[in-house]
């Protein structure tokens, strides 16, 4: 692909309390992500220029005023510079919420390049749920955020993505009462089809979908609960008539174990834990969380700001390397499609 | 004095139980596996054995001949019925063979004959169908125990392997009624037996519980249910109150990682899918159910009776096999 056809991706450093800043300025020192997306780092230049420090290495970049000025000519990394935080103000490795003000800000500085079209993904290093919250910024997780930063009303939804596999689930950051209040024919049916919607986004032709059940056994035919026989089921079958390849509900103590295996692309959990325990055990944290649904492509490595080792240079890139790509990937046939429909 | 044997139950005949059992014993050499019997029909077992090519042979035997026999013959301490059996179908009438094995097999223990028993997984529809009253193995095993000591018994199940012991502290009921039930009584009786039972049992002086929280990230402060706060943190200080080393509650889906497995010697989880998600996923083959709580030690397999590959020789007795040494270990 000619470069000037590789979709345009902003990279932002996440909070820069966290290895955010080191991991961003490693993956453009070298342009090792060049022939993935035009990237162009949106943030403070001063926290590039820290990570810059921490990783080890020189990042040879150029302040433009927006992302529509950049010389895509250029071979040095185009910045636009917020010049919103200072990172000397804040400590290494310690939670702060007006870092977490900033790391929103800066999120939301992103989304309004988007809007405009000037970007077509944006992929950031780690950010804090908690100081973001604590900085002011309310909401239960970042796509809510970003679904409200869009005005968006449609369906959207995290998605976990590992060496192919994509981990959903119908509710979310909930509690479990209200989870299996969501619990519903339309909930389920909706997940489904953004699910399978992603995927193909994403270039999987035909998505093999296993859906999890509820109850334990599967609710054994109801003797342990009756919402695989009234709800989830039915949700399954009506999704079948659509087209969608989904199956289930799979007791869920072995559907991971199945999709790992290769039967399935993605797996549908009913709650949180349930899919979380074992995407988790299976090693999800290195790889890519998406919000899936939205206009705008985001994505982020699925680990955490990693206090512990912040400013040691040693953070490995590898999950925001693949958010990259991912981000990349689905921008490019995004683009493609609207070229065709043009 | 010698050790005494292992008692193992038939199980539901039509399932995998009695082609495990015939499995199990050919590796014992491998495996090192201790003495056991099986509490079956022996005529039946013959023909499996014969009709799957395991060339096992069968020995009907006395508990007390077991020790020198299994060397040679597969022992089998036989019932006073015959089963029908046929693979993948279970028949109504093996249900009276199914519960008297597990009777014999209670008996034998409390008698002293076995020195614990080991049970092959069952059908409960059959079973329910021949109007057995139990909602389960595990109950009906409480029961029994109750009749031979007069002592009530609260079974707890536990999810064992070497890398994860995790005990579900509601267990068979809809995801929908976990919330009303746990209580913060129920955590407590619960963990007092699981602490009882390390202890005695599995010879772990001061055990370390971890409990999981009902909630995504343990509730986050309250912001994501309230159970976590008002329901368990109160069960845990409770227990901490009494000497019990527990601590939580903690986001379940960070609990189970090879560094958080370090830190804790048994983990409560709070629903049944959230003991079995982690320990499926850590030891799919080699898992183990054990019953707390019980005056003997009972072990199983922790899948089922498998009627989809029953009598095709398929089954993998790496559960069964790690329940009888499990069994062993923990009646030594």
């Amino acid at each position: 692909m000619a470069a000037q056809s590789l979709p345009v991706v902003a990279i932002l450093p996440g909070d820069c309390t966290g290895i955010g800043p080191e991991q961003t300025a490693r993956i453009l020192h070298d342009g090792r992500l060049r022939h993935v997306a035009r990237l162009v780092y949106v943030g403070d230049k001063r926290v590039l220029d820290m990570g810059a420090k921490h990783a080890g290495v020189t990042v040879d970049y150029v302040v433009y005023a927006s992302v529509s000025a950049v010389d895509w000519n250029d071979p040095r990394v185009p910045v636009i510079d917020l010049g919103n935080t200072d990172p000397s103000q804040f400590k290494l490795g310690e939670l702060s919420p007006e870092s977490g003000r900033l790391t929103g800000e800066t999120l939301s500085r992103a989304v309004d390049f988007a809007k405009a079209g000037e970007i077509d993904a944006v992929t950031f290093a780690p950010l804090n749920k908690q100081a973001m919250f604590k900085g002011g910024w309310h909401f239960p997780d970042e796509h809510k955020m970003f679904a409200h930063f869009l005005n968006h009303t449609g369906p959207f939804s995290e998605m976990n993505v590992l060496e192919g596999q994509w981990m959903t689930r119908v509710t979310s950051h909930v509690s479990l009462r209200s989870a299996l209040e969501q619990i519903s024919i339309e909930s389920i049916s909706r997940a489904l089809r953004l699910a399978d919607d992603t995927l193909r986004k994403a270039g999987i032709e035909k998505p093999r979908i296993a859906v999890a059940a509820l109850n334990p056994h599967a609710g054994e035919g109801g003797l342990f609960g009756t919402e695989e026989i009234d709800i989830i089921r039915p949700a399954i079958e009506a999704m079948q008539r659509e087209g969608i390849l989904c199956e289930g509900p799979f007791p869920s103590d072995t559907v991971y174990l199945k999709a790992f295996a290769g039967h399935y692309d993605s797996v549908l959990a009913m709650y949180h834990d349930q899919g979380q325990i074992a995407t988790k055990l299976k090693g999800f944290n290195k790889g890519v969380t998406i919000t899936a649904g939205l206009e705008t492509v985001f994505t982020t490595p699925a680990h955490g700001t990693a206090f512990d080792i912040v400013g040691k240079g040693i953070a490995d890139t590898g999950a925001y390397e693949a958010a990259v790509k991912l981000a990349a990937r689905i921008a490019s046939r995004k683009i493609e499609e609207r070229a065709r429909a043009a | 004095m010698t050790p005494r044997p292992l008692a193992l139950t038939m199980g539901e005949p039509s399932g995998i139980g009695p082609e495990l059992a015939l499995m199990a014993w050919k590796a014992r050499q491998g495996q090192g596996l201790p003495p056991f019997f099986v509490i079956a029909d022996p005529d039946h077992l013959t023909a499996l054995a014969e009709k799957l090519n395991l060339s096992v042979p069968v020995v009907v035997t006395e508990p007390d001949r077991v020790n020198e026999m299994f060397p040679l013959a597969l022992p089998v301490v036989p019932l006073d019925m015959a089963v029908v059996a046929s693979p993948g179908t279970p028949n109504v009438a093996d249900a009276p063979a199914v519960i008297e094995s597990i009777r014999r097999g209670v008996s034998l223990v409390q008698s002293g004959a076995a020195s614990a028993v080991v049970t092959n997984p069952i059908s409960k529809s059959p079973l329910l169908r021949a109007g057995f009253p139990h909602p389960g193995h595990t109950d009906f095993l409480g029961v029994l125990a109750e009749e031979h000591t007069g002592v009530f018994a609260r079974p707890v199940m536990m999810l064992w392997s070497e890398s994860l012991a995790v005990v579900p502290v509601t267990v068979h009921i809809p995801l929908a009624e976990v919330p009303a039930k746990l209580t913060q009584d129920l955590i407590v009786e619960t963990a007092r037996i699981v602490v009882r039972d390390l202890v005695q049992r599995f010879r772990i002086q001061h055990p370390r519980l971890a409990l999981a929280g009902l909630n995504p990230h343990a509730g986050e402060d309250g912001t994501l249910g309230p159970e976590d706060a008002a329901v368990i943190a109160p069960a845990i200080e409770h227990l901490r109150s009494e000497g019990v080393d527990a601590t939580g509650p903690y986001p379940a889906d960070t609990l189970f990682h090879a560094g958080a497995r370090t830190r804790y010697d048994a983990a409560l989880a709070m629903y049944h899918d959230q003991a079995l998600i982690p320990i499926k996923t850590i030891a799919f083959d080699s898992a183990v159910n054990v019953t707390l709580g019980l005056p003997f030690v009972r072990t199983s397999p922790d899948h089922g009776t498998a009627f989809d590959i029953a009598g095709t020789g398929k089954a993998n007795p790496a559960s069964l096999i790690e329940a009888l040494k499990l069994a062993e270990r923990l009646s030594r």
